[in-house]
């Protein structure tokens, strides 16, 4: 971490530095009165307040220059470390693999960039001005406490155990139940979660009352929980401030013995001498709070890091892709996850696609088909075995070019809050209008893109929820159609749309695109029926392969889930 | 490319100051299923900054936070209470401590010793009574939100669908969690302050006037000092925060957006591009971020140098004054304390006031969804022996006025019918269950249940008899006992078991580590898609109703478990009317008819064989179901 404020050192030295001048500014002021009153007004002396006066005013005035100096180099250091190190991760969660991003989750990958970074900038301005200030504040005060009078840093010395004591105490107490907090907080944030989603079953079990009971016993969790910790940091300041004012009535008893038994003391000192103690005080306080700010970033710190000490996992290869004509061949691939090693989803899988080849791909949930297309275009690398393009291991090929050449539609389609061009434009950067309009037709998407009031021109609202599913997916279709790749991908992505759609999208892929070799993975036999070959996959094994009525033949498997699909009609049809 | 500008296709001829244009979230394709957006965030960024928002209307809102005060009028009264009587201590024991000083310049020892016990007395008031207003404060700001909570809850729950549908439900949450937490902060951390600052501040002045009007006079030339500075300097933060605030904002949801659309980032290789626009955005970010901080963090020096400067003039003159006689020693060493004080309430208090602002505005958002009238409520006849007759007559509706979905709709069922609604997607068959359930009312014409027009019957009455099994699966975070026995609490196991065993799920809930007693952690996120449809399908069966609606229940799971979910379909079906809509056409072909729905009208009405017999649409879907993608 510090390696990225390393660049910012000189800011942070001048901050540091000039935080040093303003604290020794405020530090001589009492002092500078002490000298006005013991000197000046005992003394009659009218000159001599003037003069420490217009002292007093300059050294104020410097001392303020320094203090808005001092944020300027702070700023300048935190905020631009903050920038590097949130570019830094934003670019390393991109490049992460998706092995990794699963293991991470989105939403706390999301955290980690937004408010881990935050915490961790803080952490650095208030190490860089909060604690230089409350540190210098601190023993200074005790050096000219004792400058004063030594009696009285003994006062500060007797006081400062307590404050320790109590600081550390009550934060001990305290910062658990904070996580407590955070949790019960999740908790009512679930039970409206659940019920605003749910609120059509909700309604129709008629469970209002149910619900809001439900409800109330998470809220009275969290009221309860909240006002443990707020009654513990009650204790806090008046405790604190116990400390202060005995602290004070110590200073005038002993500022009053020492005078009346004619020492040099003066008023003006004990006058000081309790600005002192209040100035070191506050500062032990500060710091106090500094240190949870401390242990808070501390985790930030190692989330932040993890992320960006993930190793690279899916190195490049160098060769381009620019000419391949689309032969997909799996040789013996075998791979698990990461996180479940003994648990192989793909076992030993062999099989080719040929240029221009429509295969289907159909099996149960978990068998492996979203597993086994994700290593086409390397999101993931087979563990072992070779997944080769015409020929050619993928590893080989640049990720740049092998993505290039492959156009996946994921099952869940994925849009972004930019208008509706925008995102099939995605699939293209220089097409043109016409382009994406032929796009979005083949795809089926041209007409209810066009019945809106804008058309093309529609921002999407952000994660699509303004669209429905079938909606979706024919855009997310028409960015990989306008992609125009040697090898397409469609990953149960038109199951949201009805059979006469999902058809009439089918037959314009083909006519538009002989070529292009297709890979689909479907639940719907319908949806596949009409493949050169369909693979048909049992727990990460190729059960069968062929044509829809070699299949119906050969493989028992596919005949149930036939069966299953359209029942005896199919064959009365057939 | 400038000549393709003028000649561009369709859907593109709108121009580009369109960007603000939306899909509506009522549109008719997104249907009243597209209410079940997975749960929002809150507003990025909000109440990161200290952006100050405006509420609309202050006074009304204001009123109505008082009425929640008033109900926890017990704990107001001894709150401020404590608050003067702090606010007193505090503001005599500088006046304390001058006089002490000032009896040690003049050797007067035992008034010392009676002003050091008035001074003790003094802080101990102050302890104790602060410790009393931070409790107090605490309980107060807990009771209240506790009350805000639950009546915002119970709005939430009575809310129409129609009004669930149509707003986002982030922005629903998002009063929940920050809005309320706000109105929450504020209660317990700003209200004592400001209480006690405006006190201070009227007592400091009253006691200094009291000592030595002269120097309190000159004293005043830096509170005014004091007050122009905040106001100018609030002014101009207000500004850039608010501009970092939106910018912030900003990243947050590009951050958001990206990473959980990573997938299709690297699919289209598109890394570069997003980091290059990420990284623009955070740069601006920076940049505005410098300026705000430094702004924000040039307040404390300035105000310490004013303060300083206060300081200053009250020793100088306090000096000249002294020297004159005018006053004493321990005068001006209360004025100096005085002076301080007077400063730093009148900083926090201008800070108080963007709080403020920002709670009330939180209030007001709170209240406005508050305000939103509740579900229609009407009806009164019982049903206590429904049988299960289902009439639609001549209904019309449409979801926006321009839109019509549904077109003079006709379909009557009779008691223990299964009726299959298919369709393409938009076809309305949705709408159908929408209406039924009256979640939606009719534009025009009846919808009847055993004769009697729903909107006579009691609401709870009538859903009571109606059980539905949706297509994204509703489970709650719960055991799934409860799960099950969501709709009939008061079940005995036996039912329980048994309402398993029907719908197909006993198998794999006697396989959970701890079977029935199974808690679902996060809604059941850990269950597969047809397990969950298992558990709903369970659920309907021991709510035994004597109506049941089943919407797409099995889209989208594999075929086999599909199977398994149909089985225990058929039998949840037994003597019950039924309301069916699939996309899959083999699920529907034993319903006694199917009614064959094209732009919210029944266009074929009849069962399997009649209708292919017609062939007409449903023959077509059928076709296009067998023949695959030929076309």
């Amino acid at each position: 971490m510090l390696k990225y404020l390393k660049k910012y050192w000189f800011f942070c030295v001048l901050a540091a530095l000039l935080m040093v001048g303003e604290v020794s500014m405020d530090l001589l002021q009492p002092d500078l009165m002490a000298e006005i009153v013991d000197e000046g007004v005992l003394k009659s002396d009218v000159g001599l307040i003037v003069r420490v006066g217009i002292r007093m005013i300059l050294f104020v005035l410097l001392g303020g220059l320094f203090g808005v100096l001092c944020g300027v180099f702070a700023n300048l250091a935190a905020q631009q470390f903050g920038n590097d190190l949130r570019k830094e991760l934003f670019s390393k969660v991109m490049h992460l693999s998706f092995q990794q991003t699963d293991r991470f989750s989105t939403g706390s990958l999301v955290t980690r960039l937004t408010n881990d970074v935050t915490q961790v900038q803080h952490m650095v301005m208030m190490s860089v001005r909060g604690l230089v200030r409350n540190t210098v504040m601190f023993l200074g005060g005790i050096v000219m406490l004792y400058f004063q009078s030594p009696r009285f840093a003994l006062v500060a010395a007797c006081a400062f155990p307590f404050v320790i004591i109590f600081v550390t105490f009550f934060l001990r107490k305290a910062s658990p139940l904070f996580a407590v907090v955070q949790k019960k907080l999740d908790g009512v944030n679930h039970v409206m979660q659940e019920d605003v989603a749910g609120a059509r079953v909700v309604k129709a079990y008629v469970k209002e009352e149910h619900e809001l009971n439900r409800f109330d016993r998470a809220n009275e969790e969290l009221c309860s929980t909240n006002l443990r910790v707020q009654t513990i940091l009650a204790f806090m300041g008046p405790c604190m401030n116990i400390v202060l004012n005995t602290c004070v009535i110590l200073v005038i008893v002993l500022g009053g013995i020492s005078i009346k038994e004619g020492s040099e003391m003066k008023p003006g000192q004990i006058m000081a001498a309790i600005t002192y103690l209040a100035q070191i005080l506050h500062g032990v306080t500060f710091m106090a709070n500094i240190f949870q700010i401390f242990t808070r970033a501390k985790a930030s710190v190692d989330r932040i890091n993890e992320v960006l000490r993930c190793p690279v996992v899916i190195s490049d290869g160098k060769g381009e892709t620019e000419a391949i004509k689309g032969k997909v061949e799996f040789k013996n691939v075998s791979f698990a996850y990461p996180n479940s090693p003994s648990n192989l989803v793909l076992n030993d899988v062999s099989f080719t696609v040929n240029a221009g080849e429509t295969l289907g791909i159909i099996g149960a949930t978990g068998s492996g088909k979203s597993t086994l297309i994700n290593l086409i275009p390397r999101f993931y690398d087979a563990e072992k075995g070779q997944v080769l393009i015409d020929g050619i291991d993928v590893k080989e090929f640049t990720l740049n070019s092998l993505r290039g050449q492959v156009a996946v539609v994921l099952q869940k389609a994925e849009l972004y809050s930019r208008s509706v061009e925008a995102n099939i434009r995605w699939g293209d950067d220089k097409a043109d209008p016409w382009a994406i309009k032929s796009a979005a037709e083949i795809a089926q998407a041209d007409d209810f893109i066009c019945d809106t009031e804008f058309g093309y021109h529609t921002m999407v609202t952000e994660g699509g929820h303004s669209l429905s599913g079938g909606q979706k997916q024919r855009i997310s279709l028409s960015r990989a159609v306008l992609k125009n790749s040697k090898i397409m991908i469609l990953d149960d992505s038109t199951s949201a749309l009805d059979l006469k759609t999902e058809a009439a999208f089918f037959g314009a892929l083909n006519r538009n695109f002989p070529d292009t070799t297709k890979i689909i993975i479907a639940q719907r036999i319908a949806s596949i029926k009409n493949a050169d070959r369909i693979l048909v996959l049992e727990h990460g094994s190729v059960a069968s392969m062929g044509t829809h009525e070699e299949l119906m033949k050969a493989s028992d498997l596919y005949r149930e889930i036939y069966h299953s699909q359209l029942k005896e009609g199919g064959e009365g049809n057939a | 490319m400038r000549d393709s500008m003028k000649n561009l296709p369709l859907g593109f001829e709108k121009g580009t100051d369109s960007t603000e244009a939306r899909f509506k979230a009522s549109s008719p394709q997104a249907g009243p299923g597209g209410g079940f957006r997975p749960g929002g965030r809150g507003g990025p960024g909000r109440g990161m900054g200290q952006a100050v928002e405006k509420a609309a209307n202050v006074k009304k809102t204001l009123f109505r936070l008082l009425h929640y005060f008033k109900a926890a009028k017990k704990l107001l009264i001894p709150l401020f209470l404590s608050v003067v009587l702090v606010t007193l201590a505090a503001l005599f024991a500088p006046n304390l401590q001058g006089d002490a000083i000032d009896h040690i310049d003049n050797h007067r020892w035992d008034d010392l010793i009676g002003c050091l016990i008035f001074l003790g007395i003094a802080y101990l008031v102050n302890i104790v009574f602060s410790l009393c207003q931070s409790l107090l404060a605490a309980n107060l700001s807990q009771f209240i939100v506790k009350r805000m909570r639950h009546d915002l809850f119970k709005k939430i729950d009575n809310l129409s669908i129609k009004y669930l549908d149509t707003h986002s439900n982030g922005d629903i949450m998002s009063r929940m969690t920050n809005d309320i937490e706000n109105v929450s902060n504020t209660i317990s951390h700003s209200l004592g302050s400001l209480v006690s600052g405006v006190l201070t501040v009227v007592g400091t002045v009253a006691i200094m006037f009291y000592h030595c009007w002269q120097l309190t006079l000159i004293t005043m030339f830096t509170v005014i000092l004091t007050i122009v500075v905040t106001k100018y300097m609030s002014g101009v933060m207000r500004k850039v925060y608010r501009k970092r605030s939106k910018m912030l904002g900003m990243l947050n949801g590009h951050s958001e957006e990206m990473i959980t659309g990573y997938r299709s980032i690297v699919a289209y290789c598109k890394e570069d591009d997003v980091i290059r626009e990420f990284n623009e955005t955070s740069d601006e970010l920076t940049k505005v971020s410098i300026t705000a901080e430094i702004l924000g963090g040039s307040m404390g020096p300035i105000m310490n140098c004013i303060s300083n400067i206060s300081f200053v003039i009250v020793a100088a003159f306090g000096g000249f004054f002294a020297f004159h006689n005018l006053i004493s020693i321990g005068t001006i060493s209360k004025f100096i304390i005085y002076a301080k004080q007077f400063s730093r309430p009148i900083n926090e208090i201008a800070q108080l006031y963007g709080t403020i602002q920002t709670a009330i505005a939180g209030a007001e958002r709170v209240f406005a969804l508050m305000d939103e009238p509740d579900e229609d409520n009407s009806g009164s006849v019982c049903m206590d022996r429904v049988k299960g007759e289902v009439e639609f007559k001549n209904v019309n509706f449409s979801y926006v006025p321009e839109k019509r979905v549904l077109h003079d709709f006709n379909l009557k069922v009779k008691p223990g019918q299964k009726i299959a609604l298919v369709g393409a997607t938009g076809s309305g068959k949705t709408t159908v269950v929408n209406l039924l359930m009256r979640f939606y009312p009719v534009d025009s014409g009846e919808i009847l249940v055993d004769g009697v027009n729903i909107w006579d019957i009691k609401r709870d009455e009538l859903r009571k008899n109606i059980a539905i099994v949706l297509q994204d699966t509703v489970l709650f975070s719960d055991t799934i006992e409860n799960n099950i026995k969501y709709a009939n609490p008061g079940a005995a196991d036996e039912e329980m078991i048994y309402a398993a065993e029907m719908s197909n799920s006993a198998y794999f809930i006697d396989h959970l580590p701890d079977g029935y007693k199974t808690y679902l952690a996060s809604a059941g996120a850990g269950l597969s898609q047809g397990q969950r449809q298992l558990l709903a399908i369970a659920r309907a069966v021991l709510a035994d109703p004597k109506i049941l609606i089943l919407d797409e229940a099995t889209s989208s799971v594999d075929t086999r478990t599909e199977k398994n979910i149909q089985d225990a379909m058929v039998k949840l079906m037994k003597n019950r009317t039924s309301l069916i809509i699939a996309h899959r056409l083999s699920t529907i072909r034993d319903a006694d008819r199917i009614v064959v729905m094209d732009h919210g009208r029944v266009v074929e009405i009849g069962n399997h064989e009649e209708l292919l017999s017609l062939k007409g649409r449903y023959f077509e879907l059928y076709n296009t179901q067998f023949s695959g993608n030929k076309t």
